[in-house]
């Protein structure tokens, strides 16, 4: 942690993911306007100190709009990366440490999956589940159980024979405690970088598929379905579109920044050659 | 002869393993089609039909039988190069038909975008290391790291208002094919090429520049330069060479995220390829059409891993013997 704040980009990443998290915690009671509720005196009008990003086509406050719809967005990306973080770590320590059938048959599971690019398997598995929420979040987490099942399973494969595991084993841990205990603290830093890259993407995912019309249904705010909205009236009035997405952009560079910060902290080797 | 008969081994385990991959995801594609949410005759049909006529649309499809038999069917006429026809999006007209006139538009943008990452993130990527740590360097790492923080769909709208509302330079909306004119096909697809490119760009950037900077170090080439070699043919022999093998896989990882970022691009720039046909046969429940396109995409990828795998082998010397 200390090593971070001699890294200025991850320290960067850190303040700017940090901001957008208190933004969207915070946002929401600050902001005197209602997410959802119109208000015809004020239709698309133009960024202005009142409205800092403008208003939308039913008059309600762009940036009041982005604070709620960022919670969602992050709170279906989180929930999904959480469940495929925990899935897949549990099924690459399996596959590493048993080995065998297992293995074979997880990692066939998990290149079967890796096989279709994540958006077309996300949408694809928004047509079988049905669209909302709740199923974003488990087309995020099947995406990224592959992901982070590999990675798990290559990064315990490395540790797994280590002298303190066969001590550990000597023993007489409990497999769980071995798995839990000895071999996923010391390979928990790379899940945590790929978490933080995975929360970066699962919010594209959530905005890409509520673009689309596929993801979270109006009038809820989300990232997505606010650009979607802006998306109609794009000539007439861009801001909407362009601030929304700015503030995604920016969401995403804290957090990538944030993860090539901590990647390098890691990787000390790494470091001093930059 | 060691060389061709692992490398021959090799190349018919990679097509098997690919072969069984397909046949599994062809499975899981069908039965989860027929488990999940929605039904394709109140899709085509409406809300209000009769129970009559939903009845005899799912005959007329095959939905009312057994779901292992429907299966089994369709692998069957599946190999023969028969995907069956459109329910819903395209009425009857049979999709291996429908995919053949797509698949070309959506190759196109995606060798587009490639080729545009690969020439900006090859010269990125260089011009970082030669200048390490000059200004060149800061810009184009910063370039990089923006780059993989635009989401394509946004970033497809800041180009429209830039350079097609604003300059007026391009077309904001629509795509001739490039069976009808390569020279407008080209035109008409640089902004979604462009969309598509830059996130891809950034990333290659960033793996070439880490890739490049990693075997400065190396012993290898402390060896070339103290032979005296010149600096430029120790960059491009002993440096690049390796350098490019990292560069390569990842550029072939990535190939998924083209594929799939061209989905949305193609929906907005109105370009008619195999992504925008299957969010078109998402909303319209058309089973058959999904399911043909959400396989298309993973038989794109595995060729592509193969054509990958072969190029590293032919980069790393090590790998033949």
């Amino acid at each position: 942690m200390r090593a971070l704040f001699r890294n200025p980009l991850g320290l960067i990443g850190l303040f700017v993911t940090l901001f957008v998290l208190a933004a969207m915690i915070a946002g929401p009671w600050i902001s005197p306007y209602s997410p959802t509720e119109a208000d015809y005196m004020a239709l698309l009008s133009p960024p202005s100190w009142g409205h800092p990003f403008g208003t939308d086509s039913f008059g309600r406050d762009v940036l009041t709009r982005i604070l709620y719809g960022a919670r969602v967005s992050f709170s279906v990306a989180t929930t999904g990366i959480c469940a495929a973080a925990f899935i897949g770590a549990v099924a690459g320590l399996v596959s590493a440490y048993f080995g065998g059938w297992w293995s074979a048959i997880i990692m066939r599971i998990s290149d079967l999956l890796f096989s279709f690019p994540s958006f077309v398997l996300a949408l694809f598995l928004m047509v079988l589940l049905g669209f909302g929420l709740a199923n974003i979040a488990t087309a995020i987490a099947l995406i990224y159980i592959p992901i982070f099942t590999r990675l798990t399973r290559n990064m315990a494969l490395l540790v797994k024979d280590e002298p303190w595991v066969q001590a550990a084993e000597l023993l007489g841990q409990s497999t769980t405690s071995i798995l839990g205990r000895e071999i996923l603290p010391n390979i928990a830093a790379p899940i945590f970088v790929q978490m933080a890259l995975g929360l970066a993407f699962g919010i594209v995912i959530e905005a890409g598929l509520s673009f689309l019309g596929l993801g979270v249904q109006p009038p809820d705010p989300s990232l997505g379905t606010i650009m979607a909205d802006g998306r109609e009236y794009f000539q007439r009035s861009p801001w909407v579109l362009t601030l929304s997405g700015a503030a995604i952009s920016i969401a995403l560079l804290g957090l990538n920044l944030l993860s090539d910060g901590i990647r390098d902290v890691m990787d000390p080797k790494l470091r001093a050659r930059l | 002869m060691a060389f061709a008969g692992g490398m021959i081994r090799r190349l018919t385990n990679r097509l098997g393993g690919v072969f069984v991959l397909a046949l599994l995801g062809s499975a899981a594609v069908f039965f989860a089609m027929r488990m999940g949410a929605g039904d394709p005759a109140i899709a085509a049909l409406g809300d209000f039909a009769t129970p009559e006529a939903i009845a005899v649309f799912r005959t007329k499809w095959g939905l009312d039988q057994a779901v292992i038999l429907q299966y089994w069917k369709w692998l069957l006429n599946a190999l023969q190069g028969d995907f069956g026809a459109s329910m819903t999006v395209a009425a009857n007209v049979p999709i291996a038909k429908l995919i053949a006139s797509r698949l070309p538009n959506t190759m196109f943008i995606g060798l587009y975008a490639l080729t545009i990452a690969v020439l900006i993130s090859l010269s990125a990527g260089t011009l970082s290391v030669l200048r390490h740590g000059k200004f060149a360097d800061t810009v184009a790492t910063s370039f990089a790291v923006l780059g993989i923080s635009m989401p394509d769909f946004w970033l497809s709208y800041v180009l429209i208002y830039i350079f097609a509302l604003g300059l007026g330079i391009f077309p904001s909306y629509g795509f001739v094919t490039p069976a009808e004119s390569f020279s407008a096909a080209l035109y008409s697809g640089l902004l979604p090429a462009l969309a598509v490119a830059a996130p891809m760009a950034a990333a290659f950037t960033r793996i070439l520049r880490t890739a490049l900077l990693e075997t400065l170090h190396r012993e290898h080439v402390r060896v070339a330069r103290s032979f005296g070699f010149r600096e430029a043919f120790i960059f491009i022999h002993y440096v690049m060479r390796n350098a490019l093998i990292p560069y390569v896989t990842v550029v072939g990882l990535q190939i998924r995220y083209i594929l799939g970022g061209t989905v949305v691009v193609e929906r907005i720039f109105g370009v008619p390829g195999i992504g925008a046909l299957m969010v078109d046969a998402a909303f319209a429940r058309d089973y058959p059409v999904v399911q043909a396109c959400a396989l298309t995409f993973p038989i794109g990828v595995l060729s592509v891993n193969f054509i990958v795998d072969l190029i590293c082998a032919a980069l790393n010397p090590r790998e033949t013997t």
